[in-house]
């Protein structure tokens, strides 16, 4: 040993404490940074003193991959909550006031308005005005129904092409990785990127991820397929704009295997794509298809026919038409209804048809088409009656079969509520679990200031002691070349 | 590695989240304390959401039906009041009859004709009640007259079908009567009984009297009840008052024998007591329905009180709970700022 290893030693001392001081400052710029894992710098004994033999990178694999579970779950529920939320407020508020049943249960109050004053045509054309406005109810939700459809279809093109972007940079991040633990290098901002990618692309799509020797790594979806492996999987979707009750929407494929939906108002569904497949092929169409029965239900209640007379006179659409001639079967859906169902025009022109009957050429009214009784009340009561009495809907809407129009019509709303309060409990519980986790893998990887700047403390003192050894073998140097000279 | 570390950031977002959450909290609350219903009613009641519309629903229904039942109650006491005026026209024949019976004398009988014709007036008018632009004893014909008038220039259908009764009965007998003088007691109760009474029994009556329909307004007056709420003009005591006073008025004034007449007089008596019996039946059956529509409301009243009183335990919150929580979520959002900003001072920068 010698004097000029002590000062050898003490320059790698300086070089080591500026690596040091480097690495500090880096994690304290990155303090608020939320995908920056903290790092530190890892000291080894040499013969030369000590030196910077690793960068240590704090993760923990468990906290991360649980950490990305709950980013797929919350983003998964969230979505779902939204698309209840919208079909919700296409009801109306607190009171529904835009809700079917509402208007369904005041058109029914204006009929027995009318029913008490039957001369009156001011009544009567309110009356029809009330049903207009239910029609018109029917028709809106049902736009609402498919405009959601519509958006979440568009949503899932444009995160499809983000998933198909992020698993290109994925593919790049990773080569860094796998580069810088080869060649025994700092991977820790291609490890940052990577875990920063893998984050954002669990908000698409659940996944679950392995690690491979060279760090790495392969993604699954969590069907099981494989999402990244060396190169990533092409992501397919084929797009429809325009959507309506008959309109089936197109799977979306990993490497040629269909996403599966969510289930449930909790939703099983991980990740946006596919909660955003059970809104568009899933609970939206469930509504439609309630939304659709509520309109069947009006046009079989106020059909207008006379199957037993001489000559037999078919039912046929009364006061509500829908398009087409006919009575649609009972209890058996039919897709987009809703849509079409419209007040008839008959009855814009002559609102005391709905007292009198004649829209299908069967007038009830005693006093005939010609001259019929204005107090007439028979009909309208057995409307009223009718919209209380229970009748035969499909089983495949969720709800009851056997109900009465109006219950059906409250029922329907019940379902949406009910769905939505699932939903939206789930989603409490997983947002809550996400921040859980997060808050737990930012307490191992995050950064503290204070810790950060006792270290540089430390530095400081490290820096000053090495600075003194410096000048202090200096001094032994020059007081050893005055006894020389 | 140390087991307690905890980063900057963790406990940056765990005070924003503290507070984050306790203001969306307030928030609910303070919409609940004024409105006193969740503040998201669907997303509170969940399926029950179906139950609270099903329960307003009944609300709206009950008072709708209460609105409407106010106008059967006012076309049934518009009604009872109408056939109370009838009535006592209807008497006031009966009570002139009585009083010039056997009575010969061409003034008085003269007063009797112009009495009974008043009355047939005062008849006819009330019998044409209008209310709320419908004709009470219209049946469902709401809208047209029910009963014509009778003495009217040029003379009415009623008139002319009566004069015309009268001429061809005379002619028809043998030998032809050529003066009201030759009519026999017997002639004229037949020609009364045979030839008049049909015509306001039968289809003379709606031909020349009544436009009235047969078939009476029904109203619903409660979920489960529907009453008839009127009456109408062909019913038998219209039709007898009718009867009673055209013969009265129309043939004791002619030149008739004593005995003729008297036998009139007692056939227009025993009309006139049927019409007034007849009458009196409307008057009742008209009374039980007005005591249906009193006892719906009623019970409407009280399902009003009682879906209410549901609709509130449904929807509504307690005023008391929610304001203890606003307290508490006051205190501890207050907390949560004073720990935000002493913690945010507490670095180990301000000691360096």
């Amino acid at each position: 040993m010698s004097l000029s290893s002590a000062i050898s030693i003490a320059q790698q001392a300086f070089s080591n404490t500026a690596q040091q001081t480097a690495i500090v400052s880096k994690n304290i710029a990155n303090a608020g940074n939320a995908d920056y894992s903290r790092r530190l710098a890892l000291l080894g004994s040499t013969p030369n003193g000590a030196q910077v033999v690793s960068i240590y990178r704090a993760q923990n694999e468990a906290l991360l991959k649980q950490n990305i579970a709950s980013i797929g779950e919350a983003s998964g529920q969230a979505r779902l909550r939204d698309g209840l939320e919208l079909l919700k407020s296409a009801l109306g508020g607190n009171d529904y006031e835009t809700a079917p049943s509402k208007l369904l249960s005041d058109f029914r109050n204006s009929l027995q308005t009318l029913a008490a004053t039957p001369g009156n045509k001011t009544i009567a054309a309110t009356a029809v005005s009330d049903a207009q406005d239910l029609a018109d109810s029917l028709n809106k939700t049902s736009t609402t129904v498919q405009d959601l459809r519509e958006d979440a279809d568009k949503e899932i093109a444009i995160e499809v092409g983000k998933l198909n972007s992020l698993l290109a940079d994925f593919e790049r991040a990773n080569n860094a990785v796998k580069s810088a633990t080869a060649l025994g290098g700092d991977a820790s901002d291609a490890l940052d990127e990577r875990d920063k990618i893998l984050k954002q692309v669990s908000e698409i799509i659940g996944i679950s991820t392995t690690t491979r020797g060279n760090n790495d790594m392969v993604i699954f979806t969590t069907d099981g397929t494989v999402l990244f492996e060396n190169i990533p999987r092409q992501v397919t979707f084929a797009p429809t704009t325009t959507y309506d009750a008959t309109v089936t929407g197109n799977k979306i494929f990993v490497d040629g295997v269909p996403i599966a939906a969510g289930t449930g108002a909790d939703t099983t569904a991980k990740g946006k794509l596919a909660s955003l497949v059970q809104l568009r092929d899933d609970i939206a169409p469930k509504f439609q298809s309630q939304l659709d029965e509520i309109a069947r239900g009006l046009v079989e209640l106020f059909k207008e026919g006379n199957p037993s007379g001489v000559p037999p006179i078919p039912y046929q659409p009364g006061l509500f038409t829908w398009g087409s001639a006919g009575i649609p079967a009972a209890g058996v859906v039919v897709p987009g209804l809703a849509a079409k169902i419209t007040v008839n025009a008959m009855a814009k022109a002559n609102p005391l048809l709905l007292r009198d009957g004649g829209f299908n050429g069967v007038v009830s009214n005693p006093g005939g088409a010609a001259n019929p009784s204005p107090g007439y009340t028979a009909l309208i009561d057995g409307f009223i009656n009718k919209m209380g009495e229970n009748m035969s809907f499909d089983p495949s809407t969720g709800l009851d079969g056997t109900s009465s129009l109006l219950n059906f019509a409250t029922g329907s709303v019940g379902w949406l509520e009910q769905t939505r309060k699932t939903a939206s409990t789930a989603d409490d519980n997983k947002q809550a679990m996400l921040s859980r986790t997060q808050e737990a893998l930012s307490k191992q990887t995050g950064v503290s200031i204070d810790e950060e700047l006792s270290l540089l403390l430390d530095l400081e003192q490290s820096y000053k002691a090495s600075a003194k050894l410096v000048s202090t073998v200096d001094a032994m140097m020059a007081a050893l070349m005055e006894a020389v000279r | 590695m140390k087991t307690s570390y905890v980063s900057n950031l963790a406990i940056q977002s765990a005070m924003r989240l503290t507070i984050q959450q306790n203001q969306t909290e307030l928030l609910k609350l303070t919409q609940e304390q004024t409105t006193g219903r969740h503040y998201d009613v669907g997303l509170a009641l969940g399926a029950t959401a179906s139950r609270s519309l099903n329960l307003q629903r009944e609300l709206d229904r009950l008072n709708s039906m209460k609105s409407t039942n106010s106008v059967v109650t006012q076309r049934l006491s518009g009604s009872q009041g109408a056939l109370e005026t009838m009535a006592k026209a209807a008497e006031k024949v009966r009570d002139t009859l009585v009083t010039y019976k056997g009575n010969d004398a061409a003034t008085q009988l003269k007063i009797q004709k112009t009495e009974i014709m008043g009355a047939l007036q005062t008849f006819t008018a009330a019998a044409n009640t209008s209310f709320n632009g419908e004709f009470l004893f219209s049946g469902i014909n709401t809208d047209a007259k029910p009963i014509a008038d009778y003495a009217t220039t040029p003379p009415s259908a009623a008139k002319t079908a009566f004069d015309n009764a009268l001429s061809t009965f005379m002619a028809a007998q043998v030998p032809p009567l050529t003066g009201m003088e030759q009519f026999s007691v017997t002639q004229m109760q037949d020609f009364i009984k045979n030839t008049v009474e049909p015509m306001f029994t039968g289809t003379g009556w709606d031909a020349n009297w009544s436009d009235a329909s047969s078939q009476n307004m029904t109203s619903r007056i409660s979920a489960s009840e529907v009453i008839e709420s009127s009456t109408n003009a062909n019913t038998k005591g219209f039709r007898m008052f009718a009867l009673a006073s055209v013969i009265s008025a129309e043939l004791m004034d002619k030149n008739v024998t004593p005995e003729v007449r008297s036998a009139i007089g007692v056939a227009a008596l025993d009309y006139v007591e049927q019409g007034i019996a007849g009458l009196n039946a409307e008057r009742s059956s008209l009374g039980i329905s007005e005591a249906r529509v009193k006892k719906a409301n009623t019970s409407i009243d009280a399902q009003l009180k009682l879906v209410n009183t549901h609709v509130a335990d449904i929807e509504g919150v307690d005023p008391i709970e929610t304001s203890t929580r606003i307290n508490t979520l006051k205190v501890q959002l207050e907390t949560s700022y004073t720990l935000t900003s002493r913690l945010q001072q507490m670095s180990l920068l301000n000691f360096l």
